[in-house]
């Protein structure tokens, strides 16, 4: 196989690398990111520690599986600030409305 | 009927004791202003339980026995915690078997829970803070379970909660560990990669004069997409403009995946794309892979399900080994690709023990949807990084089809039968093309003459609000003198 009597270069035909431009929407689903927001906004519904928790989790999986800045961080702010309120009203909030009532 | 009965009864008592219990409601909901809703479970269950007990309560006896215990009780419990608060508690429980009265003992036993529940409240606050600064907490806690109300959740509550942080926080090291880790390790294998195939002296830079993403000399071979993704370029060669490679590793930087994988394992994946060049590649449909995967491939790619079909290995010629099927428009075909170089480099029996775990599937076609039509498709395993050279005759196969194909001329015979198939499928798009173009003409003359009837529907109804306006401006200059005769009469 690789004996072959020319050299099958031609630079005269090289093409520089052109990055394909990628839709918005043909990007893979950010499932974490998702996953992320019902848990952050279930969290600061219902008061639910774990699930702010789980929220925080999944916003760092979708932290490490980013690939374009621009367009996933957007949801990921959102579930990030959604988990960040639900740990704040949950542990800062007025003293357990849960036990109050 | 005696059900009928039993129930009438039941309601009777259920309306008696709702009359004589509603003063108490009162009296207890103005103690606990802020335990309303909790309260209320606690009548409604007592109102239910109870019922029967209300009638019975008269003798003086059953009443004065709680009720100096609950009061007694949060009185020296302020005073002095622990030994009042034990004596309250024994109280609670042997009060049912304490109750020898002529009253059934159960009836005694609701009617305390109920009159013990209530005033017993309050003193448990004072407990639990007490339990706060003194430490008899341990000796006051247990006798407490036995009490139905809030603070028990509380209690309960203090350590769990301190798991849920401990386990989600140390969860949240380890993936900030594992991510760099496991991005260190992805990294090190497409390097590895990198520096076996594309530097100086190796494949890629024997066959390629330009190597790497950017543009310039020291530009950089590999661009990384994501944490797991990584390309390679290269271009600057006969028969094509360009090759592509691209390395999907597993998620390693991802814990979640990672757990997730010990499942359902997955495999680190090169896969090369080469874009021919349009005058060198004939009408060539053809694809190797696993038995599986290859129906897999027939049904699902558009080109091979449309020109190709799956070929049964033919006799008397060395041929790829039984795991491997081969699907091709043609046997000619298959039988020119599959040379004997590549039948003794990778293909043969002893060769594809040895490298065939690497191999996942060649996809070579003229018909490729997408930007480029001429396009071969090379999918492979990865090794991982210290045995990186397992794979080099594989990648091996990239150049050499390179050149086969480029060179590669179907006989006449081969091509007309091919031309015609094209011919008829570039047909079948053009009229599906067609067709769809014309389904959105109509589709929008359509929604036109919607929106036209609309407009008029519009102004009909204009119309006839206006009419009906003017109607009933004359029906008022008619209704009017009547009115004036009606008065002058």
């Amino acid at each position: 196989m690789s004996t072959q009597a020319n050299d099958p270069r031609q630079p005269s035909a090289a093409k520089p690398f052109v990055a394909p431009a990628v839709n918005p929407q043909d990007l893979p689903v950010d499932y974490s990111g998702f996953i992320a927001v019902v848990f952050g906004i279930a969290g600061v519904m219902f008061r639910y520690k774990l699930s702010s928790w789980l929220a925080i989790i999944f916003c760092a999986q979708s932290l490490a599986n980013m690939r374009n800045v621009e367009n996933d961080l957007k949801q990921i702010s959102m579930a990030m600030m959604f988990a960040i309120m639900g740990l704040v009203t949950n542990y800062l909030g007025p003293a357990r409305p849960g036990t109050k009532s | 009927m005696e059900k009928l009965t039993s129930l009438f009864i039941f309601f009777s008592l259920l309306s008696l004791l709702f009359l004589s219990l509603s003063p108490s409601c009162v009296l207890a909901n103005s103690h606990f202003e802020g335990f309303e809703p909790e309260l209320d479970d606690v009548e409604d269950d007592d109102l239910s339980l109870p019922l029967t007990d209300l009638p019975l309560r008269p003798p003086p006896l059953t009443q004065s026995d709680p009720e100096p215990a609950g009061i007694s009780s949060p009185d020296r419990d302020s005073d002095t915690p622990d030994p009042v608060s034990e004596p309250s508690d024994p109280q609670s429980t042997p009060s049912v078997s304490d109750s020898p009265k002529p009253s059934p003992t159960s009836f005694n036993y609701w009617d305390e829970d109920e009159f013990e529940g209530l005033p017993i409240e309050q003193p448990q606050e004072p407990v639990q803070q007490s339990s706060k600064s003194a430490e008899d907490s341990a000796s006051t806690n247990p006798n407490s379970d036995s009490k139905p109300t809030s603070p028990i959740p509380k209690l309960a509550n203090a350590p769990k909660s301190y798991t849920v942080e401990i386990v989600c926080g140390s969860f949240l090291v380890i993936f900030v560990i594992n991510y760099f880790t496991g991005k260190r390790e992805n990294e090190n294998i497409a390097l590895s990669w990198a520096a076996k195939f594309a530097t100086k002296d190796s494949i890629f830079e024997k066959n390629f004069s330009l190597l790497g993403v950017g543009e310039g000399e020291d530009s950089p071979l590999l661009l990384k997409e994501g944490q797991n993704v990584f390309k390679f370029y290269a271009s600057g060669r006969r028969y094509c403009q360009g090759l592509l490679a691209t390395m999907e590793l597993k998620s390693r930087h991802d814990l979640i995946s990672r757990l997730y994988n010990m499942v359902v394992p997955c495999k680190d994946e090169i896969s090369f794309e080469v874009y021919m060049n349009d005058d060198a590649m004939d009408h060539i449909i053809f694809a190797v892979a696993r038995k599986k995967a290859a129906k897999g491939m027939q049904k699902d790619l558009k080109d091979l399900q449309r020109f190709a079909g799956i070929l049964t290995p033919p006799s008397g010629r060395k041929w790829v080994p039984e795991e491997l099927s081969v699907i091709s428009e043609s046997k000619e075909v298959a039988a020119d690709l599959i040379t004997e170089a590549v039948l003794d480099q990778v293909f043969g029996e002893k060769s594809f023990e040895k490298f065939g775990k690497y191999f996942i599937s060649m996809h070579f076609s003229d018909q490729h949807s997408g930007m480029h039509k001429k396009m071969l498709l090379f999918k492979f395993a990865l090794p991982d990084a210290n045995n990186m050279a397992d794979i080099s005759r594989l990648v091996a196969l990239v150049p050499y089809y390179i050149d086969t194909i480029g060179r590669y001329k179907l006989s006449s015979q081969a091509r007309s039968k091919t031309e015609t198939a094209r011919s008829k499928a570039a047909q079948e798009a053009y009229r599906e093309l067609q067709n769809a173009r014309q389904e959105a003409l109509q589709k929008r003359k359509a929604e036109k003459k919607k929106l036209m009837e609309e407009a008029e529907a519009k102004l009909s109804a204009e119309a006839l609000r206006r009419k009906e306006a003017k109607d009933r401006a004359k029906q008022m200059k008619k209704a009017m003198p009547k009115i004036k005769m009606s008065r002058t009469r």
